[in-house]
């Protein structure tokens, strides 16, 4: 240190995570409160889980992010420790620790996550994921009770305009299949499908000599993408028993969702490709306008239990809340926040009756806020508190001096 | 209506999309105007907005959803490594990214030594050399006229877009391998994709048998 120097002290945070209070963060909380009543109305159980466990459990077959994404350190064993990109794998470990109950585990979470993303791409690292998880559970009617508790999620949290895109993974596997497919091609044209590069789709192909009406078929994939009507058109083609099968799930899905009265929020899109690796079912992705990127994500996983030595079916989904709150406010959406009710200030000599006074509005239960001030203010800083106390959302203003009780309406 | 918001690859590549539009009957004078300072252009008949971005911005804009489509290069779509959706090959702007180098550079990359690639697109040279040729290389990042490197002795080979050659042969260098073909692509956002399904697929449909019309 130079001399005389002061050690500069870093005020910021680290670039991709940020501190959250104020209006912002009671937004927030009413939102988180609100998704967490309808994980409560549909009967699912709070779980927490480990900010961080063995890498094992996020490894690259379990995981959502590459391994290069994930925070790592040691502990003092030196064991590779992960911070947790998502909570599913973690869910999966600790359901598959238990014995199997008589009835499918329902469990819902609010949590934060964490994903070490490149530099400079103005994404949070730090991010909170509002999620549930049906498991035991195999059936199209737990699909559909997924698909139902985002869509009661996203409308809980005051979105109206979103759309939930759902696909099959066993619809494109067995396309593949049928078309038999090399692994290398098949992993290509997945690529391209992500992107929904139909002309690269049909260059790839027509260079490994595909059969012309598979080429057809791959390419017009963007035709089944739709209402329940193109499901229909797809389920009458004659695609080979896996697609088949596939078709007919998202089909059974779909009458049930009719039942929930909220069918008007989905649409199918047979040519979707699974985001994470564990995924083996149905999967969809929320949409809404005001963010680049999907607000939530889900998907069926029967496969993921095994690896941690139970076989269990399993369906879950997760609300990213952060991407939620900033489509709120680009859409205009405005959030209820309850207001603080009193400000009191109060000169020493009246501290007595102040702090009584302000136990009774707690108990009372209003939001009182309780400040000693040095001397008896004139009017004009009377009128500084009133301004300040308003732009807090106050709703009014109380001063004890030694002349006594003045309340303002603010 | 929302407008649909297009993000443009400044230079001839946004000239011509705008005449590909013009040619569907998107009508938008502003583009045309000479000297105008203005940063955002409209067609209100439609409902488009465009905007004119460095090439390489174009992926970003589009994947945050600042702006619903973007019409860039695949060069820049490979090298910005985006997610994004790519629905359709403009087929204009077309030209090939190559590795090129004196003749005697041939020998160096045949026997696989460690050589130097002077490139402004570091992505794609990495990927071309550790991926498909498995080849060790030493990369270097520059930011144009990388004709200049080999002739300097900066590097052995550079990785480029040729579109004619004449720059290459004028300099003594040539096409040693090509990576592959590009030419100009529509992309389009996630999101808009699915909230403004309707108008974007039928936009595409429009382009893409314009293209074909134009094509025989």
């Amino acid at each position: 240190m130079a001399a005389g120097g002061k050690m500069k002290q870093n005020i910021h945070t680290p670039e991709g995570v940020r501190d959250i209070w104020g209006k912002e963060y009671a937004e927030r909380l009413v939102v988180t409160e609100r998704i967490r009543d309808v994980f409560h109305r549909y009967g699912y159980q709070d779980i927490r889980t480990p900010s961080f466990e063995f890498f094992d459990v996020f490894s690259r077959e379990k995981g959502s992010a590459a391994s290069r994404e994930l925070f790592k350190f040691f502990d003092r064993d030196g064991e590779t420790m992960v911070l947790r990109p998502d909570m599913t794998p973690s869910i999966a470990r600790f359901a598959a620790r238990e014995s199997e109950e008589e009835l499918p585990l329902r469990l819902s979470y609010i949590e934060n996550m964490f994903i070490n993303r490149p530099h400079l791409q103005g994404r949070l690292k730090e991010f909170t994921q509002a999620g549930a998880e049906l498991l035991d559970d195999g059936s199209a009617d737990a699909d559909a009770e997924i698909l139902a508790l985002t869509i009661e999620c996203l409308l809980a949290a005051g979105l109206t305009e979103f759309q939930l895109e759902v696909g099959h993974v066993g619809f494109l596997q067995g396309l593949f299949e049928q078309a038999g497919l090399s692994s290398e091609v098949e992993e290509a044209v997945c690529g391209l499908l992500e992107k929904k590069n139909y002309f690269g789709v049909e260059e790839q192909l027509a260079r490994c000599k595909v059969g012309e009406e598979y080429i057809q078929l791959f390419t017009g994939l963007s035709e089944l993408a739709g209402s329940a009507a193109q499901l229909e058109a797809a389920a009458s083609l004659n695609l080979g028993d896996r697609a088949g099968e596939a078709t007919r799930r998202l089909l059974s899905v779909y009458r049930l969702l009719c039942y929930y009265g909220l069918e008007r929020y989905v649409s199918f899109d047979l040519g979707m490709v699974g985001g994470y690796r564990y995924y083996n079912g149905m999967i969809f992705r929320g949409y809404t306008y005001g963010t680049g990127e999907p607000v939530a994500t889900g998907g069926r996983y029967d496969n993921l239990m095994e690896q941690f030595g139970r076989k269990a079916q399993a369906v879950g989904f997760a609300v990213i809340v952060d991407s939620v709150m900033a489509a709120l406010s680009r859409q205009k959406i405005a959030v209820e926040i309850p207001h603080p009710q009193a400000l009191i200030l109060y000169v020493e000599s009246q501290a007595e009756e102040a702090i009584r006074y302000s136990r009774c509005l707690r108990a009372a239960g209003e939001r009182v806020r309780l400040q000693r001030i040095d001397r008896t203010p004139g009017e004009r800083v009377k009128a500084a508190y009133r301004y300040y106390a308003a732009g807090q959302d106050f709703e009014k203003l109380i001063l004890f001096t030694q002349s006594g009780v003045e309340e303002a309406e603010l | 209506m929302r407008y649909l918001t297009f993000a443009l690859a400044k230079g001839r590549l946004a000239g011509k999309a705008m005449d590909l539009l013009a040619r569907l009957g998107v009508s938008c004078e502003e583009f045309y105007e000479p000297d105008t300072r203005r940063l955002i252009f409209t067609d209100e008949k439609n409902g488009f907005r465009f905007f004119l971005a460095k090439a390489s911005d174009v992926p970003t804009y589009v994947e945050y959803g600042a702006a619903d489509i973007g019409i860039v290069g695949r060069d820049t779509i490979l090298e910005e490594g985006r997610r994004i959706y790519e629905v359709l090959d403009l087929e204009m702007g077309k030209c090939r990214m190559c590795v090129c180098g004196p003749e005697s550079s041939r020998e160096l990359l045949q026997r696989r030594q460690l050589i130097r690639v002077a490139t402004k697109y570091p992505v794609i040279a990495k990927d071309y050399f550790y991926n498909r040729r498995q080849q060790t290389v030493e990369i270097i990042k520059l930011n144009g006229s990388v004709e200049l490197a080999p002739l300097v002795g900066l590097s052995e080979v550079i990785v480029d877009i040729v579109e004619t050659g004449t720059t290459l042969r004028e300099n003594g260098l040539s096409v040693l391998e090509e990576i592959c073909p590009l030419s100009a692509r529509m992309v389009v956002n996630e999101v808009s994709m699915k909230m403004e399904n309707e108008r974007i697929k039928t936009l595409i449909r429009r382009l893409r048998e314009q293209i074909r019309s134009e094509r025989i």
